[in-house]
């Protein structure tokens, strides 16, 4: 079987290249033959010349005994697809409108697919460069129970690393691993950019060979401190050295810590990051060895107090990921066991019943994805359903095309041309014309996806679609899935042609039953691009209500800054001296409204503590309480409303009587029904200093947009930490412009190598909302997108029909029809395709609406106005679509369309 | 005058080539005059479709080619039975038998 089929590719292969040669031989061998039949029909006693004639009479005909000789040869497929490629192309030569109209539609419909594949292969598919078994390699998720919910943490600390390390057998390798932005080089040079803080077990996780130098090894990353040696990243190496050799052995300053460059990562490594890619790796140890800022981080590897840590794992070839996950979770429970001897508190394993979840190693594919990946995930449907309408829309041009070209198919069917050559013609029509498509769509992702990958995706991790091999990949086969669909239709056209008919019939079509497939199609776009709209209208009105949404202070104008010590020594009153002269020269700067000192910042960083007030058993059972604290200026600068009584004043200084203003929602929360000012709340101790309720302020959304209970306190900073303050300016005009100047001004403030980041409020609130952003923004785009493929679809069916009703619409018109009657006949007709598609994609939207439902902000998914809005727009466009062919219709001259026949 | 010549049935004209070169290598002419004269000259096989049937077997490899001087000189091209061409023939000639035996058995029936 297999030698036959050797033999078999060995006869093609020489029939394809040595085809003169073949020929040629096959020449002469039938040559030889009605030579030798002449020669012995001779020598039986015929005369030569009647020897011949009756040598090719018994031969046959010669032509087809060649023909047959050369189908024998395997070739004719090819030749014939050669032959249907010629044919195609002087074909849609020939037809420039209409190839124009099928790439252009095919390559929109395909670029934004293709520019999606980007972004949902980077962010959820595509396993991080060198990573050798991205199968067996896993992110570790820590679970337990917390009250009656199971909690699951991405975060850990070192402590647990080294207790599932030394607990587990099954593994062939666990890492730490901490991607954090840290300053790196001093003074007015400082700047925050990623740095990967690894353990130097992470490099054996890869394939990767150092550009230069070497990565650092498990001697280098040991407790309590490791060795302060870093590895560049192959871009920062090229970016800030130029790519010079001579940079090992040279220092650099990386947070608190001074590090010799000892290597260079190759080109795209990232380590496991899935953000922006970090300029250079440190040993775990040596950061955490170094970073002094921290509640107790010079224990970082005895106790447990401190999460800031990813765990990754890779499992043992022959382990499964059941195995793994066993084995892991043993380790766990002894840690765990370990942690509550150490602090003495905290609920029991039987309690907590801790356990380890395996993930891939992308976190956006684990239990933790985020809101932007659903999103994207769901904009990849919409981006193929697109496609759908871009094919359905070509499959119309095909079908109207053969149509026209009936007569054409019936001539070729009479003269013997096989309903499956003629069929495989209409197939390598379709798919040449996906292929140009496909080519024009690449261009469009090109351009789209830079614009997706910024939306999407961290800075410096999207590429074009043209440099990938697995989107150009997926663009070609998207193409030809499309091409194929989009051809079926006229190919199922040709099945049922019959011959005398359409011969008969002349270009004319037989009746309106021709074009129940064009109407289906049509119904369908239009039942699609109701359901993006749909779609489109409701990731709008949440961004509209998001945006709409009072936080309880401004984003707009105001400004964070973060004055980062980074190890420089300062006792409790040099540093609020420092915070004190940094809020004086904030002020002064130019464009600066206002200046104020707070302790935390929405969205980034929480402060709590215990709370007690009179006449309550548990304030902790009510709900979680957050705090903050601020200078006098406090709530003018943020934004936050003072309801009632007062806000801060510069009477309320250490030693003065302690007050506290509490928040609306915190205010009902712990004494319902009465007048919380004048009330009185302890902190931390159940007999310390009675804070006065002073001042009731306006909810704020400390953690989440969505779900906040708003239970919120303040105090004077004079009177709490006023050491730690952090600032927050308000500017005049754009926050986002004046960030760089204040950060200049109050940067020669800073002592030693200590700096400060300034960064916009909307920076720090933003993501919070890119996901009803991104949903609105990508929804609308595609939506629209679709709806132009239907209007463009609409039209090109109906000014079709009307071409080909000019008779009758003649006839009518001789028959005293008027304009209007015309008019509405041809406008009916778009009308009653774009209402009925509209009503099934208004079902199907209703339909899906449970699973988009968790995706919104307070915006109903079943919300009529949006679904009769959309109604109305594509009533809007059929109307539209349909005027100008119905104009054309009335122009119908009665004598000349009868004439015509 | 009524024509005794008989049309071959499908497929069996491979076999009758191979079961041709199982005597040795031939050229097409021989082959067909080898044929008829066998056949009695009952067989109508057109000379032509002779030569379709050999390539495509040549494409199987049942068969393999060679060009060679012919008995008056000329060069012709030779076709000889490959191994599996061989094992194709026993394999077809049992087929034959077989299905001979089986539509004498039911046209014998009573």
């Amino acid at each position: 079987m297999l030698a036959e089929l050797w033999s078999d590719l060995r006869y093609r292969a020489r029939a394809l290249f040595r085809r003169a040669r073949m020929d040629q031989e096959l020449e002469e061998e039938l040559h030889f033959h009605l030579d030798r039949e002449t020669e012995a029909l001779v020598a039986r006693g015929l005369p030569r010349a009647e020897a011949m004639r009756q040598a090719r009479i018994a031969f046959g005909g010669a032509a087809q005994v060649r023909e047959a000789s050369r189908e024998g040869r395997g070739l004719v497929l090819l030749e014939q697809l050669g032959q249907d490629l010629r044919y195609t192309l002087r074909t849609l030569g020939r037809a420039p409108a209409f190839t124009a109209a099928v790439v252009l539609t095919l390559g929109l419909g395909l670029g934004a697919n293709a520019a999606m594949f980007g972004v949902v292969d980077r962010l959820l598919f595509r396993s991080p460069p060198f990573l050798h078994a991205p199968e067996r390699t896993h992110r570790v998720y820590l679970a337990s129970m917390d009250r009656s919910e199971e909690g699951v943490d991405v975060m850990a600390g070192y402590t647990r690393y080294l207790d599932l390390r030394r607990g587990t057998t099954t593994l062939a390798g666990l890492a730490a691993v901490s991607y954090r932005p840290l300053p790196v080089g001093t003074g007015l040079e400082a700047e925050e950019l990623p740095v990967g803080a690894v353990s130097a077990s992470l490099f054996d996780f890869f394939d990767a060979t150092p550009a230069l130098g070497r990565f650092f090894t498990a001697q280098e990353d040991t407790v309590p401190l490791g060795a302060m040696v870093a590895v560049l990243g192959h871009g920062f190496w090229q970016a800030r050295y130029g790519g010079r050799p001579d940079v090992l052995g040279q220092a650099i300053q990386v947070g608190t810590g001074t590090y010799t460059i000892i290597g260079v990562a190759p080109k795209g490594f990232v380590g496991t990051a899935e953000d922006t890619p970090p300029v250079l790796f440190v040993p775990i140890t040596a950061y955490a060895g170094t970073f002094r800022a921290g509640p107790n981080v010079s224990s970082y590897y005895t106790r447990y107090n401190w999460s800031w840590l990813a765990i990754v794992a890779q499992r043992k070839p022959g382990v499964s990921a059941e195995q793994a996950t066993a084995d892991l979770t043993r380790a766990y429970r002894e840690s765990w066991g370990a942690e509550l001897a150490l602090s003495g508190s905290g609920p029991g394993v039987e309690l907590a019943r801790p356990r380890v979840i395996l993930g891939p190693p992308q976190e956006e594919r684990g239990p933790r994805r985020s809101t932007v990946a659903q999103v994207a995930t769901w904009v990849s449907g919409v981006a193929a359903v697109v496609l759908l309408v871009a094919s359905a829309n070509v499959g119309n041009l095909l079908l109207a095309r053969a149509l026209r070209r009936r007569r054409e198919m019936a001539l070729r069917l009479a003269l013997g041309v096989g309903r499956a050559r003629l069929a495989r013609q209409l197939l390598t029509e379709s798919l040449v014309l996906s292929l140009l498509g496909c080519g024009a769509g690449l261009l469009v992702a090109q351009w789209g996806g830079a614009l997706l990958g910024s939306l999407f995706l961290p800075p410096g991790t999207g590429g074009g679609a043209l440099t990938d091999a697995r989107t150009l990949g997926f663009g070609v086969g998207a193409a030809l899935v499309a091409g194929t669909l989009a051809g079926l239709a006229p190919i199922l056209q040709t099945r049922r042609t019959d011959l005398t008919e359409a011969l008969k019939a002349g270009a004319r079509e037989g009746g309106p039953q021709r074009s129940r497939l064009r109407t289906g199609l049509l119904l369908l776009q239009a039942g699609l691009s109701v359901v993006l709209l749909v779609g489109a209208g409701l990731f709008v009105r949440s961004l509209l209500n998001v945006r709409a949404l009072r936080l309880g202070y401004d984003v707009e104008p105001v400004l964070y800054v973060y004055p980062n010590l980074r190890g420089a020594r300062l006792d409790s009153a040099q540093s609020t001296a420092l915070r004190l002269r940094l809020v004086e020269a904030a002020r002064a700067v130019p464009g600066v409204e206002g200046a104020a000192q707070g302790l935390t910042v929405p969205f980034w960083d929480t402060w709590a503590d215990d709370l007690f007030v009179e006449g309550i058993d548990s304030v902790a059972r009510l709900g979680s309480f957050t705090l903050q604290a601020g200078s006098p200026d406090y709530f003018r600068v943020a934004g936050t409303r003072i309801l009632r009584g007062r806000g801060f004043s510069e009477e309320d200084r250490q030693g003065a009587p302690p007050v506290v203003v509490v928040s609306q929602t915190m205010a009902r929360t712990l004494w319902p029904g009465q007048e919380a000012l004048g009330k009185c709340l302890r902190m931390a101790k159940p007999d310390a200093p009675c804070l006065s309720v002073v001042g009731i302020a306006e909810d704020i959304k400390q953690n989440s947009l969505t779900a906040d209970g708003g239970r919120h306190y303040y105090l004077p900073i004079a009177q709490y930490h006023p050491e730690a303050a952090v600032l927050f300016a308000r500017s005049r005009g754009a926050a986002v412009e004046l960030a760089e100047t204040l950060r200049r001004h109050l940067q020669p403030l800073m002592p030693g190598d200590a700096y400060v980041t300034v960064t916009p409020m909307a920076d720090i609130v933003g993501p919070g909302m890119r996901s009803w952003q991104l949903g609105a923004t990508m929804f609308v785009a595609f939506g629209g997108l679709a709806l132009l493929l239907v209007g463009v679809g609409l039209y090109a069916v109906i000014a079709y029909d009307v071409a080909q009703r000019r008779h009758e619409l003649g006839v009518r018109v001789a028959l005293g029809a008027r304009r209007g009657d015309l008019l509405r006949l041809v406008i009916r007709q778009g009308v009653v395709v774009a209402l009925s598609g509209a009503l099934l994609g208004a079902l199907a939207a209703l339909w899906a609406a449970p699973w988009i439902a968790p995706l919104l902000f307070e915006q109903p998914a079943r919300d009529p106005a949006i679904y009769l809005t959309v109604g109305a727009i594509l009533l809007g466009v059929a109307v539209l679509a349909s005027a100008l062919p119905a104009w054309r219709a009335t122009l119908a001259d009665p004598a000349s369309a009868l004439r015509a026949e | 005058m009524p024509d005794e010549r008989l049309d071959l049935p499908q497929g069996t004209l491979d076999l009758l080539i191979l079961k041709a070169l199982s005597l040795g290598p031939q050229h097409g002419w021989a082959i067909s005059e080898r044929l008829h004269q066998v056949s009695r000259a009952t067989l109508q096989v057109p000379q032509g479709s002779l030569y379709p049937a050999l390539h495509r077997l040549e494409r199987r490899g049942w068969i393999a080619a060679e060009w060679q001087p012919s008995e008056n000189n000329r060069r012709a091209k030779y076709y000889a039975l490959t191994r599996t061409g061989e094992r194709q023939l026993r394999t077809e000639t049992e087929d034959w038998r077989r299905l001979t035996a089986t539509v004498d058995l039911i046209l014998g029936m009573r």
